[in-house]
């Protein structure tokens, strides 16, 4: 108790809450916008944290992270164009409500069912991620290179439509993280001659560039469609169709309990991210209703509620992963590693014997933020709808104006918006050619990791015998090797499927 | 006929190649006393990029003889999007270093307002106005950092 209160005093103080506020509030407007995503907004944000405290510092950013998860439900049900792409199963089921008047309703559930998912898993990240962190602190260097040898293959296999694009994105996510000064000799390698890589890539503009530039590269190719769709906004309806009544309650508590439970378990598992969580909600609120087509065509307020509480879910637990075994399991997570490492902190097990406090802090300001996003949820709502509402000709170049101060603070000067133009490039043709960005930012964020790992298991290990003795890393090994497969021949069935569905294309 | 399976395959066999043979030997020292050669995880990388690369080369050929669809299209309009942005950050890194961060600043909004259609005079004048002064506010009023 001696030590939770100093806790309790600086996650509840003033300063803090202020910081989750602006987190939620900014997080909850980029979300709105359509076209910007949590990953983008919390990106450009990074650099703002350098002059936080550490506790100020992620507490905003998973204000962020969280306000513009919820937020991106509003532009899905006001213009029918998602945020992001775990906010299309909310569009498919909430955007036929508001052409039909209810769009307020569908916004308050799917700010409900937000919250509510959000704070479910945010308890169990506080439940799992110290006991998962005590047997991670077990973990020898052999072990540690199969687990994260299985988890790329896993998050490769599983956040594209192809094993090959993924493994070739996580492959080049660690080639690129060897830039700089080797480990063990300090001898430069990859560098070209340039004193400015010797410290290796800066994770912050790679992060912005592949994902907030890129982003804004396509979103400027597709304005008129933007434009368009925000031209189709419609007004609301009569008081009943504004409100959440018990009725809609009664209707929607079940696919919340469900979606809570589904994208907590799928934001723990690394790699498979809010897309996955939302539609599995969403098919299983669909086939438990038995309504089928009607979801899409009339609307459905459960339809909302199961996929907005499974899409907010995944963003709390996929920091499991990350607080306790210091992998990152998500785009949010890699960067949150940027943000801890700005602060000389690094997650893993460690962090829990090491930094017990700012981790208590952490959590309580987590709490804080589920219940400051449905105070700026539930009072802003007409100010974002308005905002939706805003021509991308003004939005875009903010972003990109934001992106190029981001990656000139955190990457050295200009040669930060040089490597951000760079991996903008790279990010915008992995995007649009289906080699998962998700994959190569964890590959470069876990990649001094897994080499280091590596080194230590090449000197411990001298012959294949020896490995009897790591018997984990020899399940891990063997669990890869499966997982390549069984994903392989997985995702050759669903190409073949959709194939036959649409014919021979030209 | 999109083949973009192809091409990327190839791309990445061409990059795969060029780092085995010439990058890698040319930009890793040989290591001296160290244990494991600093080579040994850009090597296992780009081998594994070239081999990947590979399959990918075969299974696009296979599915194109088969009359099918190998890869993705990407509309004109989007690598005109890509070619300007691309095009606006390069042109103010330059305008950066020959005149300053708030001509580089002015740029990078303005060129992307243009681009996108924008044309109302005071928004144009506006925009770039409250984006620059609200940056030279947090940066050198707030947080007390220079951007030069």
């Amino acid at each position: 108790m001696d030590t939770l209160l100093p806790v309790l005093g600086a996650a509840f103080s003033p300063g803090n809450l202020a910081w989750i506020f602006l987190g939620v509030t900014l997080g909850y407007l980029v979300g709105a916008l359509p076209g910007l995503g949590k990953g983008t907004a919390t990106a450009v944000a990074i650099p703002l944290t350098f002059y936080l405290s550490p506790l100020a510092a992620i507490a905003f950013l998973v204000g962020i992270a969280k306000g513009s998860t919820a937020g991106s439900a509003v532009s899905a049900i006001l213009l029918n164009t998602p945020g992001e792409p775990s906010s299309t199963p909310t569009a498919m089921a909430g955007y036929p409500l508001a052409r039909a008047g209810q769009a307020q309703k569908a916004l308050k559930m799917g700010l409900f069912a937000s919250v509510i998912g959000d704070l479910f898993s945010t308890l169990v990240l506080i439940l799992v991620a110290q006991e998962l962190a005590e047997y991670a602190l077990g973990i020898g260097p052999v072990e540690l290179t199969g687990i994260l040898a299985f988890s790329m293959v896993f998050i490769a296999g599983l956040s594209g439509h192809s094993m090959i694009k993924g493994l070739v994105a996580g492959l080049f996510g660690i080639l690129v993280s060897c830039v700089g000064l080797e480990v063990e000799t300090g001898s430069p390698r990859l560098t070209f001659g340039l004193i400015e890589l010797y410290d290796g890539l800066p994770l912050i503009p790679v992060a912005i560039g592949m994902l907030a530039l890129s982003e804004m590269m396509i979103q400027v190719g597709q304005r008129r469609r933007l434009e368009e769709e925000a031209d189709l906004l419609g007004g609301s309806g009569e008081r009943a169709d504004r409100i959440v009544t018990g009725a809609d309650w009664r209707r929607c508590i079940r696919p919340i309990a469900r979606g809570s439970l589904i994208g907590t378990v799928i934001g723990i598992l690394p790699g498979l991210g809010a897309s996955v969580g939302s539609f599995l909600s969403y098919g299983a609120e669909r086939r438990a209703s038995g309504r089928g087509r009607d979801f899409e065509e009339k609307g459905a307020i459960e339809g909302v509620a199961a996929a907005e509480s499974a899409d907010n879910a995944v963003v709390p637990a996929s920091l499991v992963p990350l607080f306790a075994i210091g992998i990152p399991g998500s785009v949010i997570a890699a960067i949150l590693i940027g943000a801890f490492t700005i602060q000389g902190i690094t997650p893993g097990p460690l962090l829990f014997l090491e930094n017990r406090d700012l981790i208590l802090g952490v959590y309580m300001s987590m709490i804080a933020a589920s219940l400051i996003l449905l105070l700026v949820g539930y009072f802003g709502q007409n100010i974002f709808a308005r905002i939706v509402r805003v021509s991308p000709a003004l939005v875009m170049p903010v972003v990109i104006f934001l992106c190029a101060v981001g990656a000139y603070l955190q990457g050295g000067g200009v040669f930060g918006i040089g490597v951000m133009a760079l991996f903008g490039v790279i990010g915008f043709l992995s995007k649009k050619y289906d080699f998962s960005f998700v994959t190569f930012l964890i590959g470069f964020v876990i990649g001094p990791s897994f080499e280091l790992s590596l080194r230590q298991t090449l000197g411990l290990v001298t012959g294949p015998a020896e490995l009897l003795d790591h018997p984990v890393a020899l399940a891990f090994g063997a669990l890869t090797v499966v997982g390549v497969w069984r994903l392989t021949v997985l995702q050759r069935r669903q190409t073949e499927a959709m194939i036959a569905g649409r014919g021979p294309a030209g | 006929m999109p083949k973009s399976d192809l091409v990327s395959g190839a791309v990445l066999l061409a990059f795969g190649i060029a780092m085995l043979a010439f990058v890698i030997p040319t930009q890793t020292s040989e290591g001296g006393d160290a244990s494991i050669s600093p080579a040994l995880l850009p090597q296992i990388c780009a081998v594994g990029i070239t081999g990947l690369a590979g399959l990918l080369i075969v299974g696009a050929a296979g599915r194109l003889r088969r009359g099918r669809a190998a890869g993705l299209h990407v509309p004109r309009s989007e690598w005109y999007s890509a070619a300007a942005v691309v095009a606006f950050v390069a042109s103010a890194i330059a305008v950066f270093v020959a005149a300053g961060p708030a001509f580089a600043g002015v740029l990078l909004i303005l060129g992307p307002m243009l681009y996108m259609g924008e044309r109302r005079w005071w928004l144009l004048l506006g925009l770039p106005a409250a984006l620059l002064t609200g940056v030279w506010f947090l940066f050198y009023r707030v947080l007390g950092t220079a951007i030069h």
